[in-house]
């Protein structure tokens, strides 16, 4: 592509976005309001999730054995379930010392109560989401009597993030569907703005291509200028709310690290781009079809 | 050049535009089709630059079959064909300079190739001095003159003329008619629609008539009516 040509697309591009400036705010508010909505509803997915994971991984299934059967059996039973992340045996002279320690009792003491608890498995899963099916099938392993988990509070978290996720995608269905029609709109009132160009276009033998790319062009810089504010918003009220939350929740911990935001944010701003790129594509196939 | 075998074409809404035309056109012909409003003259020329297709027929431009091509290759036929309409289609807010660079810049020419074509294109038409100038500057034969420019800035082999003095008095039309003619003494084929009675009486080049999208006369050197 030459440099002529380039110059030639850009212009096209941005000769629309500059005749019609409030369109195209019009439509760059859309995808950011749209963005910053979706994006919101997966923060609080991935918040949840992120502490149903941390629950869970408190959460191990502890597996009381029966008298006498051999923990390595029971444990390679155990393995053969997929769900299963990890097993690790723990005797009941262990166990003892860890609830010495944990309770800060003199373990001395105890031995001489004699030692009341059984010799145990705990099993990691390796989806929270699984925890109280593996739980109920590793009850039914041979040689263990009792399998259990401090449940209840990992499932609550599950449902209400499996709420938030269905609500999110079916808000964020509505929503992608309506930022795709404005987008698609905008580029028609391009289109039809320039009607003359694009026929003389097609006369004289411009590709298909060349004659769409300016379009193209457009809608992407709406997605990317709507994701851009999207993001910039929605991340600058996540950090305030993580250092609230810091401050006056000592119980909610929201999942922040670099790593995690610049993601997020390229994802925000992806989408918007991805936005643009369908809306005007969907615009020019509807309304330059002869094209 | 362009070659017709036994077309006709009929409107989805049954009209008949043309019905079974044959015609041979070779390199560097100047023809007139002349025949009454809604004769078929334009259909005709659309069908050269694949704006229509055939309902049954052949249409071969340059040894190739227009019809059968695809629709991704049109803009590479439309390369090799030049275009002028009685409306000129020129854009307001370019100058007659960029109205000309404009057909350039959709074929992805650079800004050189550009630089050298255009002022050729515009002296051809004698408008070398009015290139900074807006369309609604120019009077309507000067605005049909950047039209051939732009048509033939690309140095098409074909130039397409749809009643290209059809909004224009007398005595430009016969300057454009002139022009035309030139044009095609450079070795371009020049097919113009028109029913200017008056020029095509006067140029004496060969007149194809059409009625009702019948194809009833083909004379050489032939005058708007029977003689």
């Amino acid at each position: 592509m030459s440099l002529n040509t380039f110059e030639f697309l850009a212009s096209q591009a941005s000769s629309a976005i500059r005749r019609n400036p409030m369109v195209t705010i019009a439509a760059i508010t859309n995808v950011a309001v749209a963005l910053a909505i979706l994006g919101a509803f997966a923060l609080v997915a991935i918040n949840l999730h992120h502490m149903a994971a941390l629950e869970a991984q408190s959460a191990v299934i502890t597996c009381e054995l029966d008298e006498g059967a051999d923990p390595a059996d029971v444990e390679a039973a155990l393995l053969l379930d997929m769900r299963v992340k990890g097993t690790k045996f723990v005797t009941r002279d262990q166990a003892l010392e860890n609830l010495a320690k944990k309770w800060d009792f003199d373990l001395n003491v105890l031995k001489a109560m004699g030692n009341p608890l059984p010799d145990t498995i705990l099993v990691y899963v390796s989806d929270p989401e699984e925890i109280g099916a593996v739980a109920d099938a590793a009850g039914k392993v041979e040689g263990i009597g009792k399998a259990w988990y401090p449940e209840q509070i990992t499932e609550k978290i599950l449902t209400v993030a499996r709420g938030v996720k269905i609500s999110g995608l079916v808000v964020g269905a509505i929503l992608i569907l309506a930022t795709l029609t404005v987008i698609s709109t905008t580029i028609r009132l391009t289109i039809y703005a320039r009607r003359r160009e694009i026929r003389i276009m097609q006369l004289v033998g411009a590709t298909r291509w060349f004659i769409r790319l300016p379009f193209l062009l457009e809608g992407l810089f709406q997605g990317v200028m709507g994701g851009l504010v999207a993001a910039i918003g929605v991340m600058t009220g996540y950090i305030y709310l993580e250092a609230y939350a810091e401050q006056n929740l000592q119980f909610v911990s929201l999942y922040t690290t670099t790593d995690f935001l610049v993601l997020f944010g390229a994802g925000v701003l992806l989408t918007g781009a991805v936005f643009g790129a369908v809306g005007s594509l969907a615009g020019i196939r509807q309304y330059l079809r002869t094209v | 050049m362009i070659h017709l075998e036994g077309v006709s074409v009929v409107y989805p809404s049954g009209v008949q535009a043309l019905n079974d035309v044959s015609l041979h056109i070779g390199r560097g012909e100047f023809c007139f089709i002349v025949g009454s409003s809604g004769s078929g003259k334009s259909t005709l020329l659309q069908l050269i630059y694949r704006e229509l297709s055939p309902t049954s027929g052949r249409v071969v431009f340059d040894g190739q079959d227009v019809a059968q091509l695809p629709a991704a290759k049109v803009p590479f036929l439309r390369r090799k064909i030049g275009i002028v309409f009685q409306d000129f289609r020129l854009l307001p807010d370019m100058t007659v300079w960029e109205n000309v660079g404009f057909a350039l810049d959709v074929l992805g020419a650079t800004r050189r190739e550009k630089h050298r074509k255009v002022p050729i294109s515009l002296e051809l038409v004698g408008l070398g001095e009015k290139a900074a100038s807006f369309p609604h500057e120019l009077s309507g034969g000067e605005q049909q003159r950047v039209c051939i420019a732009r048509a033939l800035v690309n140095g098409p082999p074909v130039l397409l003329c749809d009643e290209p003095t059809g909004n224009l008095d007398p005595d430009t039309s016969w300057d454009i008619v002139e022009l035309l003619s030139h044009i095609s003494e450079t070795g371009t084929t020049v097919l113009m629609a028109t029913h200017d009675k008056y020029i095509v009486d006067r140029l004496r080049k060969r007149v194809v008539n059409l009625v009702r999208g019948t194809l009833v006369r083909d004379d050489q050197t032939g005058t708007y009516d029977v003689s």
